[in-house]
């Protein structure tokens, strides 16, 4: 029993940073209809980042959300190229940011070389019924928390976010009231920055990350963010969770190199089974 | 492209004495023939993107199909290599033709993603299963030959892959050209309008990822027997990318696009492979440069150049000429 809730912990830690880097998925879809394909190369740049500034720069809580808000200008800088050409496509935008993850990446061996990187994080581990927890785990999990919430909150609550929510809804019905659009694209790529960027942060103490990392954190994101049809951030948060502890359970009682395959294989199953809910929402 | 300009005709026949040419004049075989195979996945690529309209970011894996085929067969079952080579391109449809439903059923984004996760399990198998190579892959592949008559050296593998692409753009051309490519063509136009007027789509869909799939498993074939080793790091997903990235540039929706996007691409990297490994850099220049080119160039071409350098030559070319008609200076 105590296995089970270990990997249970575990696996709601790893959903969490699953469903961070899905949401940055959904925000930007939900506004351009366009998928991020930077936005796991965006996480790695989190948690190289942080890892430099705490190298004697900054103290823990300061050099954090300083990578987090640079991570937000990377991804206003992805989005830019993304929807530069108005009339662009959203496959080709996809392809666009694709060729971005990759200058990322070259940017990523200039700056931090190729070997994998590890910023220092919480240490110790506390006692949580009966199963022994890396805090920084714990942490990861209030973090996620904290970010739905915020998500929720700022598209519920806050002008912008409804404007962005209304550009998602009806774009022309949206400048018909007055909303930017286009500006409206860039500020959800930025969010999506930053969101990827927390993600990276979070994760990299625990799972070191390189330039290489990106595509398993972009398909993971991705895989999370299908549950949410690609538009919803609370059903992308269930699912990155669900993904997260079924990918700890085949690790935990099957072989953990196919933990990932567990994740890929779950995501087309929902993709295909779902394919004529998509098709129906792309027609909207 | 229906219209038969002359002037278009002898710059495919330059092209081809070029291509009969090269191999004899140059000294590095091994970048001539992985140009070869790579124009030869990326003119089906530009079949299945600039055609059918259907993105594919794991075409990997079928290029895989293809060198198990040829790894296995001739290791394992010691089958003559000319059947695995006629085989591979057969299995790896097959495998296609398998996967292909389920998978086309999703389209846009979906389809990319689900292409890459494809690959990824493939690779995964690959490694995991004894049976395909496992942890140390297989090796001990024999020379390609017919007969008594065996392959000695790159060259006649450089030949053997030239002649393949021939086939294969040939192919192309009475594809696209057909019925069959008409029907193909418009349901990347409007999949409901296509439908409408009696094109079957999702079979249409299935049978061009199918050829797509054919044309990636020979390439892996013939690198199957170049290389002669196959193993789960043979197909990395970068080499997926940059099929994607070859096919942009060339052009999607030409015959020639695949060929053009490859030449330019291999090309461009021989080139910044010299430079970076040119003394006093430091070793990571090398995959700084290809990854900011792989970057640059599909952003600046997908941004600039959309229609692919083919098409804009193309558009080029009917302009001097329409100019040169109406008595201008061109």
């Amino acid at each position: 029993m105590t296995e089970l809730f270990t990997y249970l912990v575990s696996g709601i830690a790893l959903g969490s940073s699953f469903a961070l880097i899905g949401s940055g998925f959904v925000v930007v879809h939900r506004v351009t209809r366009v998928v991020n394909f930077a936005q796991g190369s965006i996480a790695v740049v989190g948690g190289m980042l942080s890892a430099t500034l705490l190298d004697g720069l900054l103290p823990h809580g300061l050099a954090e959300p300083l990578a987090v808000v640079i991570c937000g200008a990377v991804g206003l800088a992805v989005g830019f190229l993304a929807l530069g050409r108005r009339g662009t496509p959203p496959l080709i935008s996809l392809i666009v940011t694709l060729g971005v993850s990759m200058l990322i990446s070259a940017a990523i061996i200039w700056l931090w070389g190729q070997d994998p990187v590890s910023p220092p994080g919480l240490d110790g581990s506390t006692t949580l019924l009966g199963v022994t927890v890396e805090r920084q785990r714990l942490l990861v999990v209030g973090a996620t928390v904290l970010a739905f919430t915020g998500l929720a909150l700022f598209f519920s609550r806050s002008y912008v976010g409804k404007a962005l929510t209304a550009s998602a809804s009806n774009p022309f019905a949206a400048r018909m009231v007055g909303i930017d659009v286009r500006r409206m694209g860039l500020l959800a790529f930025a969010l999506a920055g930053m969101l990827g960027g927390l993600a990276g942060v979070l994760v990299a103490p625990t799972n070191a990350v390189s330039f290489y990392s990106d595509l398993p954190l972009a398909l993971s994101g991705f895989a999370a963010a299908v549950f949410g049809g690609l538009v919803s951030p609370l059903r992308t948060l269930v699912g990155g969770l669900g993904l997260g502890i079924a990918g700890q359970l085949t690790a935990g009682y099957l072989n953990g190199s196919y933990q990932t395959e567990a994740a890929l294989l779950l995501m087309l199953v929902i993709m295909i089974a779902r394919s004529s809910t998509f098709v129906h929402e792309e027609a909207k | 492209m229906i219209r038969r300009i002359p002037p278009k005709g002898y710059l495919t026949a330059l092209a081809g004495v070029a291509a009969l040419i090269a191999p004899l004049v140059m000294n590095d075989l091994t970048f001539l023939m992985r140009m070869m195979l790579a124009a030869i996945v990326v003119t089906g690529l530009s079949l299945l993107m600039g055609y059918a309209g259907q993105a594919s970011l794991g075409q990997g894996a079928f290029v895989a199909a293809g060198a198990l085929t040829v790894a296995l067969g001739t290791t394992r079952l010691g089958l003559p290599p000319l059947a695995v080579l006629l085989a591979a391109p057969l299995v790896a449809g097959a495998f296609a033709l398998l996967v292909g439903p389920p998978l086309l059923r999703l389209r846009g984004h979906y389809l990319a993603f689900g292409t890459l996760a494809l690959l990824l399990i493939v690779q995964t198998a690959m490694s995991a299963f004894d049976g395909l190579g496992g942890a140390f892959g297989i090796s001990g592949i024999p020379p390609f030959g017919v007969g008594s008559s065996i392959f000695v050296g790159q060259l006649p593998y450089v030949y053997l892959a030239l002649g393949c692409l021939a086939v294969v753009l040939v192919l192309t051309h009475r594809i696209v050209h057909s019925r069959f490519g008409r029907g193909v063509r418009a349901f990347a136009g409007s999949e409901t309008a296509a439908e409408s007027a009696g094109v079957p789509v999702m079979r249409s869909k299935v049978t061009i990822f199918a050829i797509s799939g054919m044309y990636a498993g020979l390439a892996g074939a013939l690198s199957a027997f170049f290389t002669p080793y196959v193993s789960s790091d043979s197909f990395p997903a970068v080499e997926s990318f940059t099929y994607v990235i070859m096919a942009v540039v060339g052009g999607l929706g030409t015959v020639w696009g695949g060929v053009a996007g490859a030449v330019l691409v291999s090309a461009l990297l021989q080139v910044l492979n010299t430079v970076s490994s040119q003394p006093g850099l430091p070793p990571t220049a090398g995959p700084i440069m290809q990854y900011a080119t792989y970057g640059a160039l599909l952003v600046l071409a997908l941004l600039f150049m959309p229609r692919g350098v083919v098409s804009s030559l193309d558009g080029a070319f009917d302009r001097v000429a329409a100019r040169r008609r109406a008595g201008e200076p061109a």
